[in-house]
């Protein structure tokens, strides 16, 4: 340590030349340093704070008699409440993959070099995204005002309350997604866009044969948060007696008035419903991670496969 | 419009770069550039940053457009085209089709990240030339054997060291079969010990007789492989001559003033 200290003293002479000499090693060091962690104070005291909080409340709601408990454990796989957890389900999931489509469409569209695909594309993420949902879900139910008959149809008899939810949803949903669409676009490097023109691609083909699938990264944790958005928003349909979950749950507790417990199994099933799709998200976003190129593991190929792989890499 | 053909324009004349004009924004980058690069030719272009170098190669295949002058490539305008005497810009798709005969490399390789090596250059001639995929991905082999990539066919271009990463971009660039191969400073984005295998791999297109233009600040690969050297400067060509002479000898000031620099 003292000749470090010695060398390392400012000397205006040559500086030293090290050269490392075959066999000279360092010594060996087994494993890395383990420091020991310093106690966190503040965190323990912290959560114990939030522990007794919590379990006071939930004590206090326990014990209240207007809470009636077992109402809810009786009404939570109530068949009438599955059937609702079962439409709800299906609005959600139907409208997200309606409004993902569409929104690819309207992303591509504002993204091209078409001026007036551009213009339609950004008149319908500017109504869509800014009518409320609510209102667009009212405006879809009482569309008989306008068009009595769709097609020689009675237009009532052609919408019921779960059709009209479905297309509210899914158009207020696509003016959303279409922004995550058109942000992962731009993600892109342009020089992406560049190389594909430069082989002989038109601009509309490198945006939709380079650019896009290296933005589905992007796209995707986003989309997760709308699809977790998307699982609530279906309430609104409640409004129009879309036969969903909430709409089941205030059906019950109109005619037993049991409130307050029936809609503890609303809570409970939203809750559900968004933990099971917030776990889906994750391994979604780590599927495509892992068969990214920027991921961590490689694909591990051996030499011997290439024969193989030629077949499955040239896949479009 | 001048139509006449310049006295010494003969059928082997690749590339005709004529009075062009280029502003982006209020800049005016190119300042009436004339170029002329026959068949087999080597070009190296030097000059400063800015000098508009590679904006001149992005106006050549219209990635950006011409606002002045005529480029032709073979003999063929890109991007418009004259009609009744009146200028029309060409539609996209024909557009599309003569840069398929115009290979270019970039400075940043920009391999398409979604696609292994091998898909990076089997890509334009089975989706865009309708070349059957066997034959494609055969030919791919081989170019990817010749710029010594031979065992990474299988690699994403993040698993790639920029070195190989512009090796694979210039297999696909050849993959398309060009005419003609433009090089955008195509070692400056890579490390100072990466450089040399690009560099071999530029020489070794050059000697099948690819007709090349290349932007670089490497002189030595322009004294070594280039048939002629063009000086440009603020959006002009100060100098154009053999590479020795012009490498060794500058006649413009600027030039000389570069050379120094550089060395």
């Amino acid at each position: 340590m003292s000749e470090l200290n010695a060398s390392s003293t400012p000397a205006l002479t040559d500086p030293a030349h090290y050269v490392r000499r075959p066999g000279e090693e360092p010594p060996v060091q087994e494993a890395p340093i383990h420091a020991k962690r310093r106690p966190q104070y503040g965190q323990i005291v912290a959560g114990i704070v939030a522990i007794a909080l919590l379990a006071l409340f939930i004590q206090s709601q326990a014990q209240n008699p207007n809470m009636e408990w077992s109402v809810t454990w009786d009404y939570m796989f109530n068949p009438v409440v599955l059937q609702g957890v079962g439409v709800t389900i299906q609005l959600a999931v139907f409208a997200m993959l309606i409004s993902i489509v569409l929104a690819f469409v309207i992303a591509l569209m504002i993204q091209s070099n078409n001026k007036v695909a551009n213009v339609i594309g950004r008149g319908y993420v500017w109504f869509f995204r800014g009518v409320p949902m609510l209102v667009q879900v009212l405006l879809w139910f009482n569309l008989a005002v306008l068009f009595p008959t769709i097609l020689g149809q009675d237009t009532n008899g052609l919408i019921s309350g779960f059709t009209a939810g479905l297309i509210a949803l899914s158009l207020a949903e696509s003016g959303y997604m279409a922004e995550i669409i058109r942000g992962g676009l731009i993600s892109v490097p342009a020089g992406q866009t560049d190389a594909g023109v430069s082989i002989g691609l038109t601009r509309n083909q490198a945006l939709a044969r380079i650019v896009l699938p290296q933005s589905i990264r992007v796209i995707i944790p986003p989309t997760g948060n709308q699809f977790i958005g998307m699982l609530k928003a279906t309430s609104l349909v409640s409004v129009i007696g879309g036969s969903d979950l909430l709409t089941r749950v205030q059906l019950i507790y109109g005619q037993n008035f049991k409130i307050l417990p029936l809609l503890i199994v609303a809570v409970l099933w939203y809750l559900v419903l968004v933990t099971v799709a917030g776990i889906g998200q994750h391994f979604l976003e780590r599927r495509f991670n892992a068969s990214q190129p920027g991921s961590r593991k490689p694909r591990k190929r051996t030499p011997g496969s290439q024969a193989t792989t030629t077949t499955t890499g040239g896949a479009q | 419009m001048t139509q006449t053909a310049p006295a010494g324009t003969a059928s082997d004349t690749m590339l005709r770069i004529d009075g062009v004009h280029k502003w982006l924004g209020h800049n005016h980058v190119l300042r009436g550039v004339d170029i002329q690069v026959r068949a087999g030719e080597i070009v190296c272009i030097l000059g400063p940053s800015g000098s508009g170098k590679s904006t001149l190669l992005r106006c050549i295949n219209h990635l950006d457009p011409v606002d002045g002058g005529v480029i032709e490539v073979n003999g063929e305008r890109i991007g418009h085209e004259v009609n009744g005497g009146q200028l029309y810009e060409q539609s996209e798709r024909r557009v599309a089709k003569a840069r398929q005969h115009i290979g270019m490399v970039f400075q940043h390789f920009n391999l398409f990240g979604h696609m292994t090596a091998l898909d990076n250059v089997t890509y334009g001639p089975t989706r865009i030339l309708g070349r059957p995929r066997k034959e494609a991905a055969a030919h791919a082999r081989q170019l990817l054997a010749k710029v010594g990539l031979a065992d990474k066919d299988a690699s994403y271009p993040s698993q790639l060291s920029g070195g190989q990463q512009q090796r694979v971009a210039i297999a696909r660039a050849l993959a398309m079969e060009p005419r003609l191969m433009m090089f955008d400073e195509p070692t400056s984005a890579l490390d100072p010990e990466l450089v040399g295998e690009v560099l071999q791999t530029m020489r070794q297109v050059a000697e099948e007789g690819m007709t090349m233009i290349v932007v670089t600040h490497e002189i030595g690969f322009a004294r070594e492989v280039a048939d002629r050297v063009v000086f440009m400067d603020q959006g002009r060509v100060l100098e154009d001559g053999p590479a020795r002479e012009v490498l060794d000898n500058p006649q413009h000031e600027r030039t000389a003033a570069f050379l120094r620099r550089v060395h």
